[in-house]
């Protein structure tokens, strides 16, 4: 196995770009390192030395929240030089990831269809609503969202997502984009040495990128990954048969699921939770309730709330909220876990938030170590929140 | 050959623009798109030597060490001032219209033809 973050590795049924389709997805790529490294930090030098004391001239104080400087710093020409680059960055990203797969649209649905068999299954339910919050806009600014299928067996929207996952963290997700899955592994087993989960459940699991590392770590564990998006499922089958793990996937939605009381001893999701809705989050924290055996584990990673940065930087990674169809983000980052938790049920007393250290260390050298917008993953830490249920 | 279906390009929600007015934002993303294009092109000239070099058709610092003769350097500073003059072409067009007193403003023209006979 390769172990570069330059490229991504290989599995059977990801899109293979021709000559020019690569250099296209190579390019953007750079084109996001350079803002990162040159173009990104120049934000925070306009807030310092114009910005700020521009407020301060104005109003005698300094601003105290990200909503004040949001108000000022979107007059900042640098500021928005940066995202309308960002932004361009992120269309460029998706349109240079589906040129291939609109080429192999067929290829790929027939080759999906008969996976290697690793031994895992797919289960698919067409009468699945998909969410009012996946349909209002295509989340992240892909065409079309995770669910719409233009062909047959279509499983275009999981292979263009696995690209530019790839793209868009930088590799700083390693060649699998397995990080998060990677790093909650072992934040878990680090953690409670004496833990084997026999049954594993991954919600929102989208291609399985972070669904893989749990069959890895735990490889006597019955591991499911559901999705409401058949079309990332039949890519993520296809996917794990390929790598050799063993997955069952089922179209299923988080909010509740057809599995039975406490048949699961660890129920995880990895970026989820940002992309549901106030009255979702609640449903699908007490369906992880419902779901774990007594004593069970849960744990969602995702970026760190902004209570845990100061003013700026909570601003800085709230550029998604407005600029890249992520309607929920901005307001899950404030959400109080420990309140949550326990309306579901939860002993507040067993709620954990930490931040975790990223397992593919091979980046950490080249890490910006900060949180902002369109730099996924380049803060070197993911942030867990989770709870263990009460053993009866 | 049955064509596939297509995908589709734009994501539903509106698209934000930073900038006053939104021509900025657009000539920015063409500008990336360009960029983008003109590394595709360097990537596969990249290739071209690679391959030439494999192949043994010629090595990479042959290609380093060229000296172009009198003709070609003719040929490329010819090709390069018309590249400029394409590129530019907004600005040249300006200056030509100062110089030919030919840039009334157009409102003249619209009330010259749609005035009553
Ligand atoms: C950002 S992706 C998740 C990435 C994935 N967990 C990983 O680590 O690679 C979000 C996924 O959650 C799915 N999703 C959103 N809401 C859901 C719900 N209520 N139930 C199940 N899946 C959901 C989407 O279809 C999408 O595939």
């Amino acid at each position: 196995m390769q172990t570069s973050e330059l490229e991504q590795n290989r599995h059977s049924i990801l899109p293979e770009p021709n000559h020019d389709e690569l250099a296209r997805q190579q390019f953007v790529r750079s084109f996001k390192e350079h803002l990162v490294a040159r173009v990104h930090p120049g934000n925070r030098l306009a807030y310092e030395h114009r910005v700020k004391p521009a407020f301060v001239e104005e109003n005698g104080r300094e601003p105290d929240n990200r909503f004040e400087i949001r108000d000022v710093m979107v007059r900042d020409p640098h500021y928005r030089m940066f995202s309308a680059l960002l932004r361009t960055s992120q269309e460029m990203m998706w349109s240079a990831s589906q040129q291939p797969v609109q080429r192999e649209l067929r290829e790929l649905a027939e080759k999906a269809k008969d996976a290697d068999r690793a031994g895992g299954s797919l289960r698919l339910d067409p009468d699945l609503e998909i969410p009012r919050y996946h349909k209002a806009v295509d989340i992240h600014c892909q065409p079309g969202g995770y669910h719409t299928e233009v062909t047959r067996d279509d499983v275009a929207p999981g292979a263009i997502y696995d690209r530019a996952v790839f793209i868009y963290a930088m590799g700083q997700m390693g060649p699998d984009n397995a990080d998060m899955g990677d790093s909650a592994a072992a934040w878990i087993k680090e953690n409670y040495p004496d833990f084997k989960p026999a049954r594993i459940l991954d919600m929102g699991c989208a291609v399985g990128h972070s669904t893989e590392p749990y069959a890895q770590t735990w490889p006597d564990a019955e591991v499911h990954g559901i999705d409401v998006a058949a079309p990332m499922l039949r890519y993520a089958h296809a996917r794990a048969e390929s790598l050799g793990a063993k997955v069952h996937f089922s179209q299923q939605n988080a909010e509740r699921t057809d599995f039975e009381d406490a048949s699961f001893d660890l129920v995880v999701s990895h970026i989820l939770l940002h992309e549901t809705s106030e009255k979702a989050i609640r449903r699908v924290i007490a369906e992880c309730h419902r779901l774990l055996k007594p004593g069970g584990l849960m744990v969602h990673a995702e970026t760190p709330p902004y209570k845990d940065l100061g003013p700026f930087d909570a601003f800085m990674l709230d550029w998604d909220t407005r600029n890249n169809n992520e309607p929920f983000w901005g307001r899950s980052h404030d959400i109080d876990y420990v309140e949550l938790s326990g309306r579901a049920g939860f002993d507040p007393e067993k709620v954990f938030e930490v931040m975790a250290p990223s397992a593919y260390q091979i980046a950490q050298a080249r890490r910006s170590k900060v949180f902002q917008g369109g730099d996924f993953g380049g803060g070197g830490l993911w942030f867990l929140y989770g709870a263990e249920k009460q053993a009866s | 050959m049955v064509e596939n279906p297509k995908l589709k390009r734009k994501a539903k929600g509106a698209r934000p623009y930073f900038f006053d007015d939104p021509a900025i934002d657009k000539l920015l993303a063409m500008l990336m798109g360009l960029a983008g294009e003109v590394s595709v092109l360097r990537d596969r000239l990249d290739t071209v030597e690679r391959l030439a070099e494999q192949n043994k058709l010629f090595t990479r610092s042959e290609v380093e060490n060229y000296q172009p003769d009198e003709d070609a350097l003719r040929e490329r500073a010819a090709r390069r001032a018309v590249f400029l003059s394409e590129v530019t072409r907004i600005i040249e067009a300006e200056l030509e219209g100062m110089q030919d007193e030919d840039d009334a403003p157009y409102t003249q023209a619209l009330e010259l033809v749609n005035r009553e006979p």
